[in-house]
């Protein structure tokens, strides 16, 4: 069994002045009283979990969707969204993971599986008579906004197709994919790719895995950490050696960056220089902004674009540097979304008896998209996942504000999602 | 880059930061998180108590020239903090959330305070007005069964006893809401619902006798307030006011609310969340401040920096147990006793106040933070509100009006030196 370390958060827990502002900012114990709240079931249940205490306080806390608003608005700076992650994860090593979580928390898995035969598992995955199997057997619910595979391979195999066409240069940097770019969301990459190559950098793609998020989420904390001891040596050595590396997820880069190291206590020096070299593209492209070298050969494009920094961006906790960039292009209008969370949080939503919270929990940001007008064509946001929620729940088309940079350079159709050179 | 970082987004850091806006800086707020205001009872408290004086302030505008010299608002005086406080109502008017003051403009007034003693306040918003105490109608006060952090019998009672007639009534809290456990926040939002207010207002009208008004709870509405409010006298048929509640306050939040909005409107983005944990300076100029993230430290580039972080009871002053005190982001010099057994006078209520909590940052009266000598620590380093020295906001009654007037004037006195390079 694997022992839950609760060393990193147990020193915060003091700080709490049981001001219950986080309870007043959480998304879902706004909407539902299946849940007591960031101050109830973090600092307040810790007192509980210590020493063998009897009556365990977590019946709810797997209700907590780890959006981590709390932790950004708490005063004091106690680290809620954590000491509820590991209270997950105790109750997994005592209580065993229902199938359903493990497979949730297997999105490589799934991806590698579906980009085998693409059109054969979307069309298993994605028929209404599947849907309701799910939901029946596994507890997926049957309405919640799963992906669909590329259908033209995997990121992966299109940069060893295209690679005689891509830049080689002294300036590199090392690109973290994720399982959504890999397998359903090729496109995002490529557009990150075109941008970095447009700033003259050359981009390595070294073999890597899933970050472990999903696992993490799910309090299966084991399996999460093998899974980061394998980027750690793919990816390690790089960052040691000074490259940066850039994910367009900001989920992965944040469990790069954070959740990996904090929650399976590793500190090691490889994992810290990963955690060190770990940056999110906009977060990256703003570096080079501030360093006067980011290219501003925009084409001018009219449009109104409601942006929404996902939760996984904000935990970075480096502002909202896409909104910046995003700004800078001629004739974008972008509106700032200020909801708290769209509710999906990584695999949250997906699951039966949470999916209506989900929704719930979204409808602010549903709403603020809508509210910003007829002629609003996208919403814009940096997580996969919430993109695919915000489109459930609005019916308009979402992209990765790197969809859009790349298109304003001239290099991608926002549209066919393809990069314009490609075109044909 | 940013013309003016401020550090702190409580009462003073947002009025700075909208001061400074207004005349054409660029300017970003970070915080920490969301902390001070979500505590307070949505007044403005101007001066309550003159160091070393037991009885109240009668004229705390007047009084504030009794105010020992190196007092914040001395720099200001009068007339500056009067135009400070003008500022404050003109943007809250414009928000919706009119404050108001007692017919004179030097007193305070006199409303119930979540005990139902009496509480003097300068400026208080619309839906607190009501409250007045100087106001002979008798008061029902309304609470909810089973709502925490309200106690009607208990302010009922002490009104009672301080001469304002009283009496204490309950309704079911299922008016408001199905979910269990609900706080004061929760509730209000409940109750931007015209349906609900419309529910609850019905109800109060079967309740209130002919010549009350109705004090309820503070949690009448969040985002949607004045409409709320205007339903419920519509529906009750009697004048219906708020008595604050124990925090997380809503009249509060509906200032912080309203304060961000008008930030934002004005180009001003405020990032919570940012924990600044060190700078870089080059000989007296600072560079950078760091903020914490999940990986390296982040750098807020600019050319002012305001320092509005809070005293001792916010943040912006830490200690340890020896009882030694640091600013927490510049290390900036302190007035603070240096020595724990030096913090509190042998009498705990003792009217000079405690030296703990009149300590703080020594500024000049540019509002730049000076050492003992006198020189300016930082050239492009300013300090507003409660993290100041010579000042003891809850023992002065002072919190608000100190915030207010200095963060304004400090936004001020950065714009005329932004001006004076450019
Ligand atoms: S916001 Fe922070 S300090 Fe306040 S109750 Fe929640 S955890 Fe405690
Ligand atoms: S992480 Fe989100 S859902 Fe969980 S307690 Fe915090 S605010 Fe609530």
């Amino acid at each position: 069994m694997h022992g839950i370390s609760w060393q990193s958060v147990d020193h915060s827990l003091d700080e709490c002045i049981k001001c219950n502002i986080c309870t007043a900012y959480c998304p879902v114990a706004s909407i539902t009283d299946l849940f007591p709240g960031p101050k109830y079931s973090g600092p307040q249940a810790q007192r509980f979990r210590e020493n063998g205490q009897p009556h365990s306080p977590d019946h709810a806390v797997d209700y907590c969707s780890g959006c981590r608003v709390c932790n950004e608005v708490c005063p004091s700076g106690v680290k809620i969204a954590e000491l509820n992650a590991r209270a997950r994860a105790q109750i997994v090593a005592d209580h065993g993971l229902p199938l359903r979580n493990r497979l949730l928390g297997r999105n490589e898995l799934l991806g590698k599986a579906g980009s085998l035969a693409p059109g054969l598992a979307n069309f298993a995955l994605h028929n209404p008579i599947s849907r309701i199997v799910a939901e029946k057997v596994m507890g997926i619910a049957k309405e919640a906004p799963l992906p669909t595979w590329s259908r033209d391979g995997t990121f992966v195999d299109w940069m060893k197709r295209t690679a005689s066409q891509r830049l080689r240069s002294d300036k590199k940097v090392v690109y973290f994919h994720g399982c959504a770019t890999m397998h359903y969301e090729p496109f995002v990459g490529k557009a990150a790719v075109a941008v970095m190559e447009h700033h003259g950098y050359e981009v390595i793609v070294p073999p890597q895995n899933c970050c472990g998020l999903p696992m993490l989420s799910n309090g299966e904390f084991k399996a999460a950490e093998g899974y980061h001891r394998n980027n750690v040596a793919h990816l390690g050595g790089y960052a040691l050696a000074g490259y940066p590396v850039i994910g367009t997820s900001t989920s992965c880069t944040l469990t790069l960056k954070e959740e990996a190291p904090e929650l399976l206590d590793m500190h090691g020096e490889a994992v810290t220089s990963l955690k060190m070299g770990t940056w999110d593209i906009f977060e990256w492209l703003m570096e080079i902004y501030d360093a006067g070298e980011l290219r501003t050969d925009f084409q001018e494009m009219e449009m109104v674009l409601p942006y929404h920094a996902p939760c996984q961006a904000r935990a970075h906790r480096v502002g909202k540097p896409a909104l910046e960039i995003l700004a800078l292009i001629p004739g974008v209008d972008v509106r700032e979304s200020h909801a708290r969370c769209c509710g999906i949080a990584g695999t949250y939503g997906y699951k039966v008896e949470k999916y209506q919270i989900a929704m719930d929990v979204g409808q602010e940001l549903f709403d603020f998209v809508l509210d910003q007008g007829e002629e609003v064509e996208y919403s814009a946001c940096d997580s996969e996942t919430c993109r695919w929620q915000m489109e459930h729940g609005t019916d308009l088309p979402s992209r990765h504000p790197i969809e859009i940079l790349a298109a304003a350079y001239g290099l991608y159709d926002m549209e066919t999602r393809e990069l314009v050179e490609q075109a044909t | 880059m940013l013309d003016l970082l401020v550090i702190g987004a409580g009462l003073s850091g947002m009025m700075a930061a909208y001061a400074a806006a207004r005349d054409g800086l660029r300017v970003r707020v970070i915080a920490k998180g969301l902390g001070s205001m979500h505590w307070s009872a949505g007044g403005v408290d101007l001066l309550g108590y003159l160091p070393g004086e037991e009885d109240a302030v009668v004229t705390p505008l007047t009084a504030l020239d009794a105010l020992p010299a190196g007092h914040p608002y001395r720099i200001p005086g009068q007339e500056g903090v009067t135009e400070a406080l003008a500022l404050f109502q003109e943007i809250m008017g414009q928000s919706g959330l009119a404050y108001t003051g007692a017919p004179s403009a030097d007193s305070n007034l006199s409303l119930p305070s979540p005990v139902g003693a009496a509480r003097p306040v300068y400026l208080a918003p619309a839906g607190q007005r009501g409250g007045d105490l100087d106001d002979d109608a008798p008061i029902l006060v309304m609470g909810f069964q089973g709502m925490r952090d309200f106690y009607p019998e208990l302010i009922a009672e002490n009104l009672t006893r301080l001469g304002h007639p009283a009496r204490a009534d309950f309704l079911p809290l299922d008016m408001i809401t199905n979910l269990r456990d609900r706080n004061t926040i929760q509730l209000a939002l409940a109750l931007d619902e015209p349906e609900r207010a419309k529910r609850l207002g019905q109800a109060l009208k079967v309740r209130v006798r002919s010549g009350e008004r109705i004090g309820l709870p503070a949690i009448l509405g969040l985002d949607e307030h004045p409409r709320t409010l205007e339903i419920l006298a519509a529906e009750s048929g009697a004048p219906v006011f708020e008595i604050p509640t124990l925090p997380p306050s809503a009249p509060g939040v509906r200032l912080h609310k309203a304060l961000r909005a008008t930030l934002l409107d004005a180009g001003v983005r405020v990032e919570a969340g940012m924990e600044a944990m060190g700078f870089e300076r080059e000989g007296k100029r600072i560079r950078w401040v760091e903020t914490e993230t999940a990986a390296r430290p982040l750098k807020h580039r600019a050319s002012h920096f305001l320092l509005a972080t809070g005293g001792i009871l916010g943040g912006g002053i830490d200690s340890d147990h020896t009882g030694k005190a640091w600013e927490v982001v510049f290390g900036l010099p302190l007035t603070t006793p240096q020595a724990r057994s030096q913090w509190f006078r042998p009498e705990f209520l003792d009217p000079r106040g405690q030296p703990v909590f009149r300590g703080g940052v020594p500024v000049n009266n540019e509002w730049q933070p000076v050492d003992g000598d006198g020189q300016v620590v930082y050239e492009n380093v300013w300090a507003a509100g409660n993290v100041l020295a010579h000042t003891d906001p809850i023992l002065e009654r002072s919190l608000e009006g100190v915030a207010i007037a200095t963060g304004v004037a400090a936004g001020q006195a950065i714009v005329q030196r932004a001006g004076g390079h450019a």
